[in-house]
């Protein structure tokens, strides 16, 4: 009888879920010691940053309640919680179905934080092999992964659970990689140094941006993110210069007026040979006169268009679920997983928000 | 030979046959690649450049029986020019557009190809021409360079399309499924110089070619070829100059195959 008791970022907050996290090193001794358990034939430990999930095989087949009870009494021991933690601490419980049905919407990304993910594909991957390598899976344990694997492949090539970014950052990225291909020879000009334009400025240095500079109207502030990033800190009346050597620019000024204007950057384009410019307008009210926009090869976007872009790939990838439940259940059924328990209904408007600039 | 196109399907000849199905295969990459794309399930894959793949072995069958037929390049009218520059941007696909052919190229390709071959399998010129006793190596060459080097430009004018759909879909902020497939903007404005200059060389070299022959070439056939040359050696300095900006270049790419393609009808008479 297949087992699942785990906890993730919807039931327990951050604080426990540290606590509770198995080290690495730690997972294969875990594995071994429940399978120790009484009754207890296979196991995997799956241990990431947003869950903990203890996944078995269990010998006796009526035994869920008696079994589960058992991985929390080891999860609880294990990690040394308090009474009042104990009490305080909610897993899901799940066997049969429920259990191999989780594991499928896991592994396609249905349960992640930022719904899609792909992450963690491979971390189930990984701790299944680990397992595997171990000796602590079997027969049943064996056969549950590697389906589930193969749903997590179907769900993502059928559907668009994966379309589109989901936050302002990573709408930032997915543009600056259409305009410029790869972001490699791409240099970043920061005009102000508010948080977000950090957090998109950051984004694309992840992604592979060459070197960033930064400008603001408090100096020692634009030295301070410059160390930060390990760019270069401009002084604010010397931006204007670096308009011509970069390939972005990220505004976000606190100025009553348009800092960056068609007469500033029509001229700038001649010399730029044909490279484009993508302008990220991040200030309220806006820096970037929007005329901007009408010059060749100058891609301009503000705040709105960018939160715009991310509502719709929230939207696109909610609409995605529908059918990726779908698919789950046609294979819980292809695969043998018997249907008594029936799928728990999909409420989108309970999935939790993605924060605004969380890369997925 | 079949002077009609309309002619049922078993009496045939097998050349044209074989032409029937690579438009076929061409045709239904396109429509299964527009439905995918249309509902969103459109999928980087090695599996979309199957039809491409099957199409072009047609064309290459049909082309193999027409120059056994003829014991010479068969490009002895209208119709197999039309099936020849077909089969050469196919093949300048899947040899030069290496880098994008995953990304929809294949998609933007495969119509222009259909509609050459139906306009070839619908047009009345489709003659037939007795065997040559010798062949002139020159001319030979002269014609078929100069075809692949209009499949250059062929490709040029299908990287325009996908370079103006990506650059409007940017400035007007139509983040969907199409803007998805398409190639980043840059590299498309690449694509699209590396192809011109790769027609430039190849036209150069086939009417470097023409002077090596023998054979008296019509004043209209060689007028409409240097003019085609001119029109995309002034497109390529303006790209290499960066007179223009990187949309009017793929406007000119698109509109300046409509001159190679006017002159084909001269050059072929």
């Amino acid at each position: 009888m297949l087992l699942c008791l785990g906890l993730n970022h919807r039931t327990t907050p951050i604080e426990l879920r540290e606590r509770l996290a198995f080290a690495e090193s730690k997972v294969p001794v875990a594995a071994q010691e429940i399978r120790a358990l009484p009754g207890f034939e296979e196991s995997v430990v799956l241990s990431t940053c947003n869950r903990v999930e203890i996944y078995t095989a269990h010998g006796m087949e009526n035994a869920s309640q008696q079994g589960l009870s058992a991985l929390f009494d080891y999860l609880t021991v294990h990690f040394q919680l308090t009474p009042e933690q104990r009490e305080a601490l909610i897993c899901y419980r799940l066997s049969h179905a429920d259990a191999a049905r989780h594991l499928f919407r896991v592994v396609g990304g249905l349960d992640s934080m930022v719904l899609g993910e792909t992450e963690i594909f491979g971390q189930v991957k990984a701790a299944y092999t680990l397992a595997l390598k171990n000796g602590t899976t079997g027969r049943a344990l064996n056969k549950l992964f590697q389906r589930a694997f193969s749903v997590g492949k179907q769900v993502r090539n059928d559907t668009t659970i994966q379309r589109g970014s989901t936050s302002v950052g990573s709408v930032a990225v997915e543009l600056a990689e259409k305009i410029f291909g790869h972001l490699r020879d791409c240099h970043v000009l920061l005009i102000g140094a508010g948080e977000m334009s950090r957090v998109c400025a950051q984004s694309l240095l992840s992604r592979g941006a060459r070197s960033v500079f930064i400008s603001n109207r408090n100096y020692d502030r634009a030295v301070e993110l410059a160390k930060e990033m390990k760019g270069e800190a401009l002084r604010f009346e010397e931006w204007e210069k670096a308009v011509n050597d970069v390939d972005i620019i990220i505004s976000s000024t606190s100025a009553p007026h348009f800092v960056v204007t068609p007469e500033l950057i029509q001229p700038m384009m001649h010399k730029r040979r044909g490279r484009p410019l993508f302008i990220i307008d991040i200030a309220v009210p806006r820096d970037v006169d929007p005329r901007v926009n009408e010059i060749e090869e100058v891609y301009l976007y503000d705040v709105d268009a960018l939160q715009s872009i991310a509502d719709d790939g929230r939207r696109e990838r909610q609409r995605a679920l529908v059918k990726c439940e779908e698919i789950i259940e046609e294979q819980l059924r292809k695969f043998g997983y018997h249907e008594e328990s029936s799928p728990a209904p999909v409420d989108i408007s309970t999935l939790p928000p993605t924060p605004l600039n969380l890369e997925p | 030979m079949c002077d009609s196109s309309f002619v049922p399907i078993f009496i045939m000849e097998p050349s044209r046959i074989l032409l029937l199905l690579a438009t076929l295969a061409f045709i239904g990459g396109v429509i299964h690649a527009v439905i995918a794309l249309r509902a969103g399930r459109w999928q980087e894959s090695r599996w979309h450049l199957a039809p491409m793949a099957l199409g072009f072995a047609f064309q290459s069958a049909f082309l193999y029986l027409r120059g056994e037929q003829h014991g010479r390049c068969p490009l002895t009218n209208f119709f197999e020019v039309l099936i020849f520059i077909g089969w050469c941007i196919v093949l300048l696909y899947f040899l030069i557009g290496a880098a994008y052919r995953l990304s929809l190229l294949g998609v933007f390709t495969a119509p222009l190809v259909a509609t050459l071959q139906i306009l070839a399998l619908l047009s009345p010129f489709d003659k037939a021409i007795a065997a040559r006793s010798k062949v002139n190596p020159w001319l030979e060459m002269h014609a078929s360079v100069a075809l692949i080097a209009y499949a250059a430009f062929a490709l040029a004018c299908i990287t325009g399309v996908m370079y103006l759909i990506q650059d409007y879909l940017l400035k007007h902020r139509r983040i969907h499924a199409l803007f998805h497939q398409l190639p980043p903007i840059h590299d498309l404005a690449k694509a699209i110089r590396r192809m011109v200059l790769l027609g430039v060389i190849l036209l150069s070299l086939a009417l470097a070619f023409s002077f090596k022959i023998n054979v008296p070439i019509t004043n209209s056939k060689m007028i409409f070829s240097w003019c085609v040359l001119t029109l995309y050696v002034v497109i390529l300095l303006l790209m290499w100059l960066r007179a223009l900006s990187a949309r009017q270049t793929a406007w000119l790419a698109v509109l300046g195959y409509l001159l190679p393609l006017a002159s084909l009808w001269i050059v072929t008479k």
